[in-house]
C-alpha cells in the first residue's frame, strides 16, 4: 500500500477553511476534473469530466477536529483507500491544510497524488483570492 | 515555398529493426529507401529510454534534466518550448498524428489537454501543433483513436489486449502459441488498427494543405511497442517457428546469467522477480521464465508490426507524391527507444543502458531538391543524440535554432560531425517508485566505448557501473567497469560525463504511472 500527502498553507481562518473541506458537496469547486457531485447520507457520488462516476463513503466528518475522511468505493481500481483532510490551527498565520492517502494498488497513488496536489493549490488559491468564497 | 519536413517515428523499435541496418526479417523497403537515398546514423541515442522523457526532447531539442520529464508520468509543462511551435511562427503548417505522450495516459480527471483533446474529440492546437490527432497502443483511454474505435467500431474495443490488470499494473497475462506476456491475437481488421490509421490520418490532414504550404508533419506509430497484438491477419507473414533466435539472447542459461551477473545488481534482481524498478513491463512477469519460444514469437508480432508500418509510410509516400510535393519534402525516420526482445533474456524496457535500448535507427532523407553538397547516400558513425533532432527542423526550415534548444543540427556525413565536435552522447535514467525503488543511471557514449555510473538509490550505493568497448563486446556482455586495465579509462570517460551531463534542476512530482 501507498501513502502519500500533500499539504497547503492557506492565509485565511480555519474555521473559514473548514466551510469549504466540511461541505462535501464543495469538492466540485476546487478538485480538478470534477463537475457535478451529489450526497446522500454518507454516499458522495462524483462525475468526472469523462463522465466517469466515483463512489465514495464519508467516514468522519468532525467540526471539532476539523477532520474530513472518506473512501473511494469504486468503479475506480481501488482495492483499498483512505483519504484525510485535515485543518490544522498551529500558531502561524492562516492556517495549515493536510490531505493524506492511503490507496492500494500503489500505481492509483501516482494518479491521486498529482491530482490532489494540483486540487490543494486549486483550493488555496481559491481561499487566498475570493474572500466571498468563505460562506 | 521551402521544404516540407515529415517526421515520422515509431515507439520502441530496435535498431537492427529495418533492412537497412541489416535486419532481414521484416521487409522495410520504404525506410530502407529513405537511407538509400538519404544519411543513416550508426549512433544515435535517446537522452533517456522511456517514451516520455524521449518524447519530450524531441519536441524541445533540450535535455532531460532541462525539460524535466525525467520519467514516464511527468508531464511536460504546457509552457515548454516546442519546435511546432517555431516552425508555426515561421509559417509552417504543423500537425502530430499519433502518439504524443508528452503528458500522462493514465488521467481519469482529464487533467492533460492531450487527453481532454482525445476524449472531446477536439483537433486544435496545442505545443504548436495546428493540428493534433492522437493514439495509442490500443483502444482504451483518451485518444482521438479510441474514440474513433469507440464510435464506429465498438466490437472492437475487445479485441486488443489489455494493457493494464484489475491492479492497474501493466498485465503479464500470457497469449499467443507460446504463453508470452503481452501478445494477443487481435480480431481486429488491419484498416481499423492504428498503424493504418495514423497513415489515413496524416492523409487527411495532408488533404486539407494548400499546395503551396510548407508543413511540418509528425507521423507518430504506437507500434513495435507492446502489447504486440498486430492484426491476426497479417500473422502469416512472419512465422515465429522459423526465426532464429537473437544474437543478443545466450542460449546457454548458465551463460546468460554470469553475463547478466556481471551487471549491476538490479539486472539479476529484475530477471528473478525480485525488483519492479519502473512501470513500463509487466511487474508480476518474471523473465527468468522467458523461453526461447516466447522470443521468437515476440520478435515475430514487432516484425509483422514493423512491416505494417513500413507499408503505412508508403501510402503517407505515395498521396505526397500526388501533389507534387516529392521533390521538396525531407524525411526524418527514428524511434523513441528501443526494446530487448529476447536480448540478455530480457524483454521490454527499464534502466538498462545497451544497445537493446539505446541503439535507434536515425535516417534523414533530405529533399532533393535541397542539393547543398548533402551527400545523399552517407552513414554516420559519430554519436547523435535526439535532442539534435528539433534543430534539424529548424535548419530545414532556414530557422537558426533558438538559444533554448540544446542539440546541434544533425551532421551530414562524418567529416561534418567531426567538424562539429560531434564526439558524444548522454542518456539518463531516473525512477521512483511507490515501493520507494529508486534508480539513477548516467550514460556516456564516445570512442566506441558506453559508460554508465550508477547513482545512490534503493538498490545502489553508487559505486556500481557499466563499462562496454562496442568495438570488441558489441553486445556488451563483458563489463569492463571493473577491469583495473580500463581503470584510466573509465575515469576518464567518467570526467567526460561530469562535465557534459545535464543533471534534473528539480524532480517534479509524477502524475500518473505513465
Amino acid at each position: 500500500m501507498a501513502t502519500i500527502r500533500s499539504h497547503a498553507r492557506v492565509q485565511r481562518s480555519a474555521d473559514d477553511v473548514w466551510k469549504v473541506i466540511g461541505d462535501p458537496t464543495r469538492i466540485v469547486q476546487w478538485f480538478p476534473g470534477v463537475t457535478a457531485v451529489t450526497v446522500e447520507d454518507n454516499i458522495r457520488t462524483l462525475t468526472l469530466a469523462a463522465g466517469l462516476p466515483v463512489f465514495e463513503e464519508i467516514v468522519t466528518l468532525d467540526d471539532r477536529m476539523r477532520r474530513f475522511q472518506y473512501r473511494i468505493t469504486g468503479p475506480l481500481p481501488v482495492k483499498y483507500h483512505l483519504g484525510t483532510m485535515d485543518v490544522i490551527e498551529d500558531g502561524e498565520p492562516g492556517c495549515l491544510l493536510l490531505y493524506s492517502t492511503e490507496i492500494s494498488p500503489d500505481p492509483m497513488a501516482f494518479v491521486l497524488d498529482g491530482v490532489i496536489s494540483e486540487g490543494i493549490e486549486n483550493l488555496a488559491r481559491m481561499l487566498n483570492d475570493h474572500t466571498e468564497d468563505e460562506r | 515555398m521551402g521544404r516540407k519536413i515529415l517526421f515520422i517515428t515509431t515507439d520502441q523499435m530496435r535498431y537492427d529493426a529495418i533492412g537497412a541496418n541489416g535486419g532481414n526479417i521484416a521487409r522495410t523497403p520504404n525506410i530502407d529507401s529513405f537511407a538509400a537515398n538519404g544519411i543513416s546514423y550508426d549512433r544515435a541515442q535517446p537522452q533517456n529510454v522511456v517514451c516520455m522523457p524521449s518524447r519530450s526532447t524531441m519536441v524541445t531539442g533540450q535535455n532531460v534534466g532541462t525539460h524535466g520529464v525525467w520519467m514516464n508520468g511527468v508531464p511536460l509543462p504546457v509552457e515548454s518550448p516546442s519546435v511546432a511551435a517555431v516552425l508555426r511562427d515561421a509559417g509552417y503548417r504543423t500537425a502530430l498524428i499519433g502518439k504524443s505522450h508528452f503528458e500522462p495516459l493514465l488521467d481519469p480527471f482529464l487533467r492533460f489537454e492531450e487527453n481532454r483533446q482525445g476524449f472531446s474529440g477536439a483537433t486544435e492546437g496545442h505545443r504548436g501543433f495546428d493540428h493534433m490527432e492522437l493514439a495509442t497502443h490500443g483502444a482504451a483511454g483518451f485518444t482521438h483513436y479510441s474514440r474513433w474505435i469507440r464510435t464506429n467500431h465498438p466490437e472492437a474495443i475487445g479485441m486488443f489486449f489489455q494493457v493494464l490488470d484489475g491492479d492497474l499494473e501493466v498485465s503479464d497475462v500470457p497469449g499467443g502459441d507460446t504463453g508470452a506476456p503481452q501478445i494477443k491475437r487481435n480480431a481486429v481488421p488491419r484498416d481499423w488498427y492504428h498503424t493504418d490509421w495514423v497513415a489515413d490520418r496524416t492523409i487527411s490532414w495532408l488533404d486539407g494543405l494548400n499546395a503551396d504550404d510548407d508543413w511540418f508533419c509528425w507521423m507518430s506509430f504506437p507500434d513495435p511497442h507492446h502489447p504486440w497484438d498486430p492484426p491476426e491477419s497479417e500473422l502469416h507473414r512472419v512465422d515465429w517457428r522459423e526465426l532464429d533466435l537473437p544474437i543478443g539472447y545466450p542460449q546457454n542459461q548458465a551463460e546468460r546469467e554470469a553475463i547478466i551477473d556481471s551487471k549491476p545488481r538490479h539486472w539479476r534482481l529484475w530477471y528473478d522477480g525480485k525488483l519492479v524498478s519502473n512501470y513500463e513491463a509487466p511487474g508480476k512477469w518474471v523473465p527468468a521464465t522467458l523461453t526461447a519460444d516466447q522470443i521468437r514469437e515476440v520478435n515475430a508480432m514487432a516484425h509483422i508490426e514493423n512491416e505494417l508500418i513500413d507499408e503505412a509510410i508508403g501510402r503517407v509516400l505515395a498521396a505526397i507524391d500526388s501533389k507534387g510535393w516529392s521533390d521538396d519534402l525531407d524525411i526524418v525516420f527514428t524511434t523513441d527507444h528501443g526494446e530487448f526482445q529476447g536480448d540478455f533474456g530480457l524483454l521490454f524496457k527499464g534502466p538498462y543502458h545497451v544497445d537493446s535500448l539505446m541503439r535507434l535507427p536515425l535516417i534523414w532523407r533530405p529533399a532533393p531538391s535541397a542539393g547543398g553538397g548533402i551527400d545523399a547516400t552517407a552513414r554516420v558513425s559519430q554519436p547523435v543524440g535526439l535532442l539534435d533532432l528539433a534543430p534539424t527542423f529548424c535548419t530545414i526550415a532556414g530557422i537558426h535554432p533558438p538559444e533554448w534548444m540544446e542539440g546541434r543540427p544533425l551532421p551530414i556525413d562524418d567529416a561534418d560531425a567531426v567538424a562539429r565536435g560531434f564526439e558524444r552522447v548522454t542518456t539518463e535514467w531516473d525512477s521512483r517508485q511507490p515501493d520507494g525503488t529508486e534508480i539513477h543511471l548516467r550514460t556516456i557514449m564516445r570512442d566506441n566505448f558506453v559508460c554508465t555510473a550508477y547513482q545512490p538509490g534503493s538498490v545502489h550505493d553508487g559505486t556500481e557501473g557499466e563499462l562496454y568497448d562496442l568495438i570488441l563486446d558489441p553486445l556488451q556482455q563483458v563489463n569492463l567497469w571493473d577491469d583495473p586495465d580500463r581503470r584510466s579509462l573509465r575515469d576518464e570517460l567518467l570526467i567526460d560525463l561530469a562535465a557534459n551531463f545535464v543533471e534534473p534542476r528539480e524532480f517534479r512530482h509524477a502524475e500518473a504511472p505513465v
